[in-house]
């Protein structure tokens, strides 16, 4: 079959879906029936079960999720050291979404069958101190696939010389980290990776134990931790003092945002070309915000981009009617739900309801929202 | 007759306490919404699919013995009445979208009738609610077949109105489709002056027949078709009942929409007075313009809770089977303000509908006079 008859299949298939559920799939009419059997089951996710949780800091947990894998659950397909996965909860009645990096490795999943995600508690957050607090073991939650292009190249069989590599980390930006040295067992050829991880003082350091057995395992990884308080943030003399042919390395960095920044202009300064400089804004967007705040609103499906000034209070909607997307609209006070949206990402504020939406995805009303930093919108 | 708002309504004063008391009861009501409110409108669908799915398999056991034709009559009519109301109406007005569920939401929901989803969205939640009974801006009174008003012009056609308001009541579907097309007077007159579509009229065209297109192959084509495989005989017996089931929740959901807004004492009101309207004198007219009914939880359930009507249209994205008890508060802050507010039993207020419809079908004295001269 060539590819419009597949397409034209899929397009029969879908109105004969509609025309008998009034659901684009039959999945979907069959979900809330599907979910007495199967909790949490989803047509767009994956299904996994709590298996346990461990304390590593006072602000840092590991969850041990195993993807479920049967009759009516689809396969979770693998992952790459150094990806990171949507993690749904649904938190009193609302499913709610956050990113974060998977922080063991391909190796131990193809073993046990689990993943684990380390993640910091956000004092101020609305999920993560819910996860720690309200999460039991054994409950179900839904992952999507892996995704994220913050892996390592793949290394070819014949080279004799190892790949090098400076990996840089802050905090629990660390977690991407876990996964790729956790991996380095089952690397054919050896890696020569010199890892500087900031913590914010010495005293607690996420997997610091761990992390110093498996630098006596492997002869190529070389790991300096750094107390950030004492020695401050990443700088030229860092990367001159502790890894001084940082020229011949491929750079991988993770941590937070400022962090993220600092070490990229550091870099860039020492001249490492960009192809060199890999990063990820590592797990759920800050949630601390400051209001009137320059904010860049991304319409991703017409591929446009609208800068606000500070103080400016304009919605959405009519943000995106000032650069020509006319996006469904109604009463334009929050009242008749035809302006929803796809929020991708970013923190919007209600004009309604006066509150601060979430940092994931989820569906907003264009007409009363505001935008209180970036936000990347479905539209 | 229209109510003069201006000199009925409460002065300023009062209508702003009594605004804030009225957004009170929704900060109370919105603060227990959660966890329960998501099992709840679940559970109702479960019901709704099972009865779907086992009415459909009954209809066919009709071979076997009658019984089971009766039974899956009512069961498929139970679902698509659970469809349309509870489920389909309270989630397309957004009452359910902070549950950020992928198929439980205002934008994906569609619902098992003719009228597209899409189309119904628009002109309801926006004109319908904005513009409650407002004579000439909210085309859901009388949906411009009814004169229910003798702020309307009395035609010789509402001579015939009651037969007209049994033919709508038995073809409601049809009607809750036509209505955006009417109004954009896509097949017949001239298109709508400053018509505020955003859809192009080729795409509502298009979504009109294309959701009435699935419903029928649907109920009278695919599910008989498939009966007929045991016996040919079946394919009747089959879509007979899908058009009795269909027949059921027509007249039912109109019977329960029609006591919302068309009861003896439900206002209308004049386009030039609502205009620059603060929240509380909206919150007033939408009073005025509405009727409740009481019954039992089950009732309330199978009207979608549009036996509050006045608490729906207060209080239109608040899910809604909290409206029972946000019934009682409003009914006792309205008492406060000395504001009428209009409820009664199912039979009662079904009763006052039909003699209003009877009652307008008559030209008003003076109209009589002009026509007799």
């Amino acid at each position: 079959m060539n590819a419009s008859s597949n397409g034209l299949m899929q397009q029969s298939w879908t109105w004969f879906s509609q025309a008998l559920t009034q659901h684009d799939t039959f999945q979907g009419y069959f979900q809330p029936l599907i979910q007495m059997l199967a909790p949490q089951w989803s047509t767009d996710s994956y299904r996994a079960q709590i298996v346990d949780m461990r304390d590593e800091m006072d602000d840092m947990v590991t969850l041990v999720l195993k993807p479920k894998t049967g009759l009516i659950d689809r396969h979770w397909p693998t992952f790459q050291a150094g990806q990171f996965i949507e993690l749904t909860v649904e938190k009193e009645g609302a499913r709610t979404l956050r990113c974060f990096s998977i922080s063991s490795s391909p190796a131990y999943y193809e073993k046990t069958g689990l993943i684990e995600l380390s993640i910091r508690i956000q004092a101020q957050g609305r999920i993560t101190p819910w996860i720690r607090q309200q999460l039991k073991i054994d409950s179900w939650v839904n992952i999507s696939e892996a995704q994220g292009q913050f892996v390592l190249p793949k290394t070819r069989a014949d080279d004799q010389n190892p790949e090098k590599y400076l990996f840089i980390a802050g905090g629990s930006g660390i977690t991407p980290f876990r996964s790729m040295l956790q991996q380095l067992n089952s690397h054919e050829n050896p890696l020569d990776i010199q890892l500087l991880y900031y913590s914010r003082n010495n005293q607690h350091v996420l997997f610091q134990q761990e992390f110093e057995q498996l630098a006596q395992e492997h002869a190529g990884l070389s790991i300096t931790f750094i107390d950030g308080e004492e020695s401050g943030f990443i700088c030229t003399e860092h990367l001159q003092a502790y890894c001084s042919d940082y020229y011949l390395r491929t750079a991988f960095i993770c941590g937070p945002s400022p962090m993220i920044q600092q070490a990229r202009k550091v870099l860039a300064e020492l001249k490492v070309a960009k192809e060199k400089i890999n990063f990820e804004f590592f797990g759920a967007a800050p949630v601390e915000i400051e209001n009137n705040t320059q904010s860049a609103v991304r319409f991703q499906a017409s591929a446009k981009t609208v800068i606000s000034e500070e103080g400016s209070v304009s919605t959405l909607l009519e943000q995106a009617e000032n650069v020509g997307i006319s996006p469904v609209s109604g009463c334009r006070i929050g009242v008749c739900h035809q302006c929803i949206c796809k929020k991708k990402s970013g923190i919007v504020f209600n004009t309604r309801t006066q509150q601060y939406s979430d940092t994931g995805s989820e569906e907003i009303q264009l007409c009363i929202s505001v935008a209180q930093g970036d936000v990347v919108l479905d539209l | 007759m229209t109510t003069h708002l201006a000199s009925n309504r409460p002065d300023g004063e009062t209508l702003k306490a009594f605004e804030s008391d009225l957004n009170k009861i929704r900060e109370e009501t919105m603060a227990k919404v959660g966890d329960k409110d998501a099992r709840y409108i679940r559970k109702v669908i479960r019901i709704q699919r099972g009865s779907d799915i086992v009415g459909r398999l009954s209809l066919v056991l009709g071979f076997f013995n009658p019984l089971f034709w009766i039974a899956g009559v009512a069961l498929l009519a139970l679902s698509k009445i659970l469809d349309n109301m509870e489920i389909g109406h309270n989630v397309m007005h957004g009452q359910y979208d902070w549950m950020n569920d992928t198929h439980i939401n205002s934008r994906k929901f569609d619902w098992d009738i003719w009228g597209d989803g899409e189309s119904w969205k628009r002109y309801h939640n926006y004109e319908h609610h904005t513009y409650t009974n407002i004579i000439g801006k909210d085309r859901d009174y009388g949906y411009g077949l009814l004169r229910l008003s003798d702020d309307i012009t009395w035609r010789p056609k509402n001579r015939f109105q009651f037969f007209t308001y049994l033919l709508l009541s038995s073809f409601f579907q049809f009607g809750i489709a036509y209505h955006e097309v009417a109004g954009e007077r896509i097949f017949a007159g001239k298109p709508k002056k400053n018509s505020k579509l955003p859809i192009s009229r080729e795409e509502l065209k298009k979504s009109f027949f294309g959701k009435i297109k699935k419903q029928v192959f649907k109920e009278y084509l695919f599910f008989p078709a498939l009966a007929a495989l045991i016996s040919l005989p079946m394919f009747f017996a089959v879509l007979a009942g899908n058009l009795v089931a269909e027949f059921i929740r027509n007249l039912w959901t109109s019977s329960v929409i029609f006591c919302g807004h068309f009861t003896e004492d439900a206002h209308t009101f004049d386009e030039a007075e609502c205009e620059n309207e603060t929240r509380g004198e909206w919150y007033y007219r939408q009073i005025l313009g509405s009727s409740n009914f009481e019954g039992s939880r089950g009732f309330h359930i199978l009207t979608g809770h549009l036996s509050c009507q006045i608490e729906h249209h207060l209080y239109p994205d608040v899910p809604a089977h909290h409206y029972i008890a946000m019934a009682k508060k409003v009914q006792a802050v309205c008492a406060q303000y000395n504001i009428p507010y209009n409820t009664g039993s199912f039979g009662q207020q079904y009763w006052t509908v039909v003699k209003r419809v009877a009652k307008y079908s008559f030209p008003t004295e003076e109209e009589q006079r002009i026509a007799t001269n």
